[in-house]
């Protein structure tokens, strides 16, 4: 005797799966985006964190360990850590969070750029003492990210499904 | 201080070129290197304190010629692999014009492990003495 399997909703399942591939990219891009809001201004607040001291350059060969100048501190403040264009490669989002396109600044009546002087500053220089706020800013807000990006996620799928649910109706 | 960043700086100060911790006063001839401790990276929670916490540091190494490079670097990262595994990456390298330096940079993650507690009951196998 043969049995036969019925079960209810199976192709709105299907259907629903189906809108929520197609609305995939754009729901991953902005919690992306979201995330690297979040990274950026974690790496402004580090910035604030820098210590300066006044520099006398007369006695530059013999300085192993100043700080850096209000001066330098002044154009990373200036050069507020951007976001990077979102490239797609396969399936993938990237973007990055940083002073990469940060561009040039005017110091000691020279152009310099400024991912040089930033740097300089977090992982140090013969001369200049180490202060990484980059990679500790990283560090204390990755979990956030994380959570923030998972938390929208989540938000625009069960939205989705409340949609798909009231077109039925 | 974390007892593998005790290990670390020891090891570290057995190789050719003078190592400092936190930076030098006066900046010696030749290559030398820097090892420090940045900041605490992260740590677990257990019996309503911190059982296991992990330091984020750095090993900077300069020297002024390139001829340099091989040897320096290889005992270099032999060390952090003998001392800490693989939980170690090449950060940065630069050059500097002012000075005529190179300059690596390594970050790694260390790990403070407490000392076992000594088993209740003095090793006695669950066998209760009478006191």
């Amino acid at each position: 005797m043969a049995y036969k399997l019925e079960v209810d909703g199976l192709t709105e399942f299907a259907e629903q799966l189906g809108q929520m591939a197609d609305r995939a990219p754009a729901i991953a891009s902005q919690a992306l985006y979201q995330g690297a809001g979040i990274m950026a201004d974690a790496l402004r607040e580090g910035v604030k964190t820098i210590k300066t001291e006044k520099f006398h350059y007369a006695v530059f060969p013999e300085v192993t360990n100043r700080l850096p100048t209000p001066e330098e501190k002044a154009i990373i403040e200036a050069a507020a850590a951007g976001i990077a264009k979102f490239k797609k490669s396969g399936g993938e989002i990237d973007t990055s969070v940083g002073f990469r396109n940060a561009g040039y600044a005017e110091l000691k009546g020279k152009m310099v750029p400024i991912p040089k002087i930033v740097n300089a500053i977090n992982s140090g220089t013969s001369f200049m003492k180490k202060q990484p706020f980059v990679r500790k800013s990283a560090n204390t807000a990755t979990p956030k990210v994380l959570a923030a990006m998972q938390k929208y996620i989540e938000a625009e799928f069960e939205a989705i499904g409340k949609e798909y649910k009231a077109s039925m109706k | 201080m974390p007892s593998e960043y005790a290990a670390l700086v020891a090891a570290l100060k057995l190789l050719t070129i003078p190592f400092a911790e936190y930076g030098w006063k006066a900046r010696p001839e030749g290559a030398y290197g820097v090892v420090q401790l940045d900041f605490e990276a992260g740590s677990l929670d257990g019996d309503g304190a911190k059982s296991d916490r992990a330091w984020e540091g750095s090993v900077d190494v300069f020297y002024p010629k390139l001829t340099d490079r091989d040897d320096i670097i290889d005992a270099v990262e032999e060390t952090l692999t003998t001392v800490l595994g693989n939980s170690w990456s090449l950060n940065s390298t630069q050059y500097e014009t002012g000075t005529g330096l190179f300059h690596v940079e390594w970050v790694f993650q260390c790990q403070d492990t407490p000392e076992e507690p000594e088993p209740e009951g003095g090793g006695t196998n669950g066998v209760q003495t009478g006191s």
